[in-house]
């Protein structure tokens, strides 16, 4: 046998057991049998306290219980276990005094629960076993949630669970995930972000649509057929810089200049009218018969008057106005007649002059010829021989003369020096005395000469008497002339006036004439330039004035209407500016937002990656959720409730209900099942167990409860106790519970160890439980309780036997 | 062999359970006896000596709860003569024989086959016929435990392989790798295993 086995067992002063026991366990089925208070419950019980150090049943029903383990007579006593399996032999002990029992080894924690939940079946559990199971069953510390945690290992999934349930909230999520906070803040930055963005971009497209709307209205203003929209900014822009509104306003600018020049010309020529335009026609005509009556009066007169001074003056141009006429005559004549007077008196002196010359010229020869003779008698030589003597009077000393060497004393006229110097002084006296003749000489000479050529000039000159004559006839006829144009004069002046009168009046109708035709001329000009800037024609009856001012209205409105324009298409290249570094602008912020969405999707990305993994794990613990739930069902119905029906039926296979633990539909994550009944046939609902069994079957439901946990769940422990478990059953049941326990034995490895108190069935069960085959094996204990005296316990071990009672009969 | 139906399904069903037929008529400590069947159990089930009394059609005086009983205790004394070990089960099929029937289960197993629907053949019409049968012969039959639960190779148990069945297709690997691995240290660690998980994935990558 490799399963894992009990032993021995050893008790001293335990419970009801007086002394030492020793008690052999190594049989596949122990059979214990001792008259009630024999201290079979307390053999078993012995088991658990070795075993495990305490003992379930007794601490359900008294906390305290382990102060009553030992004998009430003794002091001290302890329990033993062995095991045998794989791993050898195990012992487990516990201590027993006055103040409870003390563990020395016992079982790990789970083998130690194991063996008092599923092993050991105390009497007095049996009783509680369904009441428990169906009252305790929504605890989550349930003996069901135990048995179902025992056997199927579902602290794994209440792991994940209970793990995984941050994700149900994303605040938690946002407490254990790292980043998750972060990128959730990231994502609403980046939102509000784009958000402002995408405000500050409807602004600014609302802007280009306004601006595009106005730039749209200029164009209508403007006329200019072009579609408007941020496509053709560049078509617009075209449109708008054409200069033909530029060209039109220069013409215009021309138009108004010329206008202007016209109207100017007019003016002019009208102020030079304006002065004269005093002179009416009555003023001409007046004019007109003052000057021609006067000249009847004055005409021949004056006429021959003209004549004679124009003989007079044939060189002369005179002027025929008769005041200047008059003044230019008088000064030539009066000029003509001193020149002849001057000629005359001119003739007469050089006449006069020149006899006188004559008489002058003889006497400068007369001076000349006395001056010619002393010079000839002064010696020539006197000058330079006093020179010389002027000299030698240096060297001479004494009385010696220095040229002769002669003595002058020996002339006894005196010092030679002074001899000398008076013959020098003589000498020098002749010598400037010719030198004065020769200045004289000279002078004599010129005055000769000038004489001579003013003679010569003068005979030339002068005149004869007759010519003389003529001269001063002439000057005469001047003279008259002279005196008769003076005489005259007034008259010239009156005449000269009516006839610049006259002339003036005519002159001044002449050229109201030709203003009058300049007029027209200007009004056809006027009329033409109308036409040329498209204005209305002048009429009939319009003034030139009123016609230049309308048409300067004209000028005026179109220039305004150009100037408008201008400023229209100025306007528009403006609002395409403006809209350009909007588009611009909104570019930008569309790059801005661009980048920002990146971001944003950047942490969206990790978010959704974050949401997907959040919801795959919740996913994950929907499934936890569902398996749980379906493993429970399943575990209920296809496990356990199947086996306890097999064990149940199997006890009691008359009674038409078998009871199961029922698994509401809902999926739940607490486990809730009901005790129910169930029609055995059909698998129709019964009531529970306590309403439609009889306490024997419910006995049975128990038991057969009991195994069924221990069955279902892995085989950790491979030992079933019983502590007399068929004091309330029929002998129907009993034989049929003696063929379960053969069955778990024989068939399922169990070791049974069983009490019972009744001899009969003892000895029914000893016959029942007999070893089968070759390895199987039986002990019976007896135990017997005796006054003042040691518990007394007696094993026997019945091994196989060949059958040889049955004989075919042939 | 019997010509009732009921009979040859509740001898088919033991035969199927590992039960062998004991020739009829067998003697026991020189008494003979005669049933209209008689089986051994085997193996553990050995000393299982299992009688089948047809109530209905049946010879011997099957039909008479008096003789039934009487015959019976019979087998009984006769065993007990021969200090045998045999356990004796009466298979009663058919009709009720009445309270005669209850004192025999102070000497012997008795079970009562009745009302199984079957053809005349002795097949049962169903599952559920068959299963009414097993059931009033259960304590006869082999106990079935379920199988044993299958237990993965990283030992993380049907619980885990039902869960990684019933999780719908798609669900991130990483995180199941990580939560199933980190479910054998408690919850805490499915926590952290989850966070760690759930971490690498919001790593925010800069874009290029």
């Amino acid at each position: 046998m490799n399963d894992l086995l009990l032993k021995e067992l050893d008790i001293t002063n335990f419970r009801s057991i007086r002394g030492q026991v020793h008690v052999p366990l190594d049989a596949n089925v122990v059979l214990v049998h001792g008259e009630n208070g024999a201290g079979k419950t307390s053999l078993l019980s012995a088991i658990e306290l070795g075993l495990t150090g305490g003992i379930q049943s007794l601490l359900r029903a008294d906390p305290n219980y382990s102060r009553q383990l030992l004998h009430r007579s003794t002091r001290l006593g302890n329990v033993t276990v062995k095991t045998i399996g794989p791993d050898g032999e195990q012992r487990y002990e516990a201590l027993v005094d006055e103040t409870g029992a003390r563990s020395v080894t016992a079982l790990e924690r789970q083998f130690a629960a194991f063996f008092g939940e599923r092993t050991y079946l105390p009497q007095s559990l049996l009783g509680q076993l369904l009441q428990i199971y169906q009252e305790s069953a929504s605890d989550a510390n349930s003996p069901l949630a135990k048995f179902v945690g025992d056997l199927l290992g579902l602290d794994r999934l209440d792991a994940i669970e209970v793990g995984l349930k941050p994700l149900a909230d994303v605040r938690n999520v946002r407490k254990v995930a790292e980043g998750w906070s972060e990128a959730e803040i990231e994502k609403s930055r980046l939102d509000k972000l784009v958000e402002d963005q995408s405000r500050v971009r409807a602004e600014v497209v609302t802007t280009i649509g306004a601006t595009i709307k106005e730039l749209f209205r200029v164009c209508k203003q403007l006329e200019v057929s072009v579609d408007v929209d941020e496509e053709t900014l560049a078509d617009v822009t075209v449109e708008l810089s054409g200069n033909e509104d530029e060209e039109r306003f220069d013409r215009l600018t021309d138009q108004r200049r010329r206008l202007a020049s016209i109207k100017r010309e007019l003016a002019t020529s009208d102020s030079d009218v304006i002065q004269n335009s005093a002179l009416s026609a009555n003023g001409v005509a007046e004019a007109s018969s003052a000057y021609t009556s006067w000249e009847s009066e004055y005409g021949a007169r004056i006429s021959a008057l003209r004549s004679r001074v124009e003989k007079l003056l044939p060189l002369a141009s005179l002027s025929n106005d008769y005041a200047s006429f008059a003044e230019e005559a008088r000064t030539l004549l009066q000029s003509e007649r001193k020149r002849l007077a001057d000629q005359a008196e001119q003739a007469r002196l050089d006449i006069e002059r020149l006899t006188k010359a004559r008489g002058e010229l003889e006497v400068s020869l007369r001076q000349q010829a006395t001056i010619d003779e002393e010079i000839s008698r002064l010696p020539t030589s006197a000058g330079s021989l006093g020179a010389v003597l002027s000299e030698i009077s240096s060297y001479i000393d004494g009385e010696i003369c220095p040229i002769c060497d002669r003595d002058f004393v020996e002339l006894e006229c005196g010092s030679l020096a002074k001899h000398v110097q008076e013959k020098v002084g003589r000498l020098s006296a002749s010598a400037e005395r010719l030198l004065a003749l020769g200045r004289s000489r000279s002078e004599q000479q010129v005055t000769v000469e000038r004489l001579e050529r003013e003679i010569e000039a003068l005979e030339a000159r002068v005149i004869d008497a007759k010519s003389l004559a003529d001269i001063d006839r002439q000057a005469a006829d001047f003279n008259q002339a002279a005196l008769e144009l003076d005489e005259l004069a007034a008259t010239l002046a009156e005449g000269s006036r009516l006839r610049t009168k006259d002339i003036a009046a005519r002159r001044a109708v002449s050229e109201r004439h030709s203003r009058d035709i300049a007029r027209a001329a200007a009004r056809e000009t006027l009329n033409e330039f109308a036409l040329t800037l498209g204005a209305a024609e002048i009429a009939e009856e319009e003034t030139f004035e009123a016609a230049a001012s309308r048409l300067e209205r004209f000028l005026l409105s179109e220039t305004t209407h150009l100037q408008e324009r201008l400023t229209l298409r100025r306007k528009g290249i403006d609002l395409i500016t403006t809209i350009s570094s909007n588009l611009a602008r909104r570019a930008e912020i569309e790059t801005t937002i661009a980048h920002y969405k990146e971001l944003w999707q950047l942490a969206d990305d990790a978010l959704q990656r974050g949401q997907t993994l959040r919801e795959h794990g919740n996913r994950i613990r929907k499934a936890v959720d569902r398996v749980r739930s379906s493993i429970i069902r399943r575990e209920f119905n296809d496990r356990l409730n199947r086996v306890w029906r097999d064990l149940f039926v199997r006890l009691a296979p008359s009674e038409p209900f078998v009871p199961a633990f029922r698994i509401p539909e809902v999926s739940t994550q607490r486990l809730q099942p009901k005790l129910i009944t169930e029609y055995r046939d059909s698998g129709e609902r019964g009531g529970t167990p306590g309403a439609m069994l009889s306490t024997g079957n419910l006995n049975t439901a128990a038991l057969t409860l009991f195994i069924a946990l221990h069955l279902s769940v892995p085989k950790t422990l491979p030992w079933l106790i019983f502590d007399d478990p068929v004091q309330s059953m029929d002998d129907m049941h009993i034989t049929h519970f003696a063929s379960l326990l053969r069955t778990l034995s024989k068939e399922h490895g169990r070791q049974v160890v069983i009490s019972v108190h009744d001899r009969q069935l003892f000895e029914y069960l000893r016959l029942e439980l007999s070893p089968a085959f070759v390895d199987d094996s039986l002990l019976t204990l007896e135990l017997t309780r005796r006054a003042q005296r040691d518990t007394l316990c007696v094993s026997e071990r019945l091994g196989f036997k060949e059958e040889t009672a049955l004989r075919m009969v042939a | 062999m019997s010509d009732s139906p009921l009979v040859n399904a509740i001898l088919g069903r033991l035969h199927e359970a590992g039960y062998r037929d004991l020739a009829a008529p067998f003697q026991v400590a020189t008494v003979e006896f005669e049933f209209t069947a008689a089986l051994l159990g085997t193996d553990g089930r050995a000393l299982d000596l299992v009688l089948v009394v047809d109530t209905t059609t049946g010879e011997y005086g099957d039909r008479d709860s008096a003789r039934v009983r009487q015959r019976v205790e019979a087998l009984g004394r006769a065993l007990d003569v021969t200090e045998s070990r045999y356990v004796v089960t009466v298979i009663l099929a058919g009709a009720p024989l009445g309270k005669e029937m209850e004192f025999l289960a102070e000497s012997c197993r008795v079970l009562h086959v009745d009302g199984i629907p079957l053809d005349p053949e002795g097949e049962m019409e169903n599952e559920a016929a068959r299963n009414q049968l097993e059931d009033r012969i259960r304590v006869l039959l082999p106990l079935t435990l379920p199988s044993p639960l299958a237990v993965m190779e990283d030992g993380s148990g049907p619980a885990m392989e039902q869960l990684v069945r019933a999780l719908p297709g798609g669900v991130d690997k990483t995180l199941l790798a990580a939560v199933t691995r980190a479910s054998q240290e408690g919850e805490q660690a499915v926590t952290e295993a989850m966070a760690s998980v759930l971490g690498a994935a919001l790593e925010m990558e800069e874009g290029p």
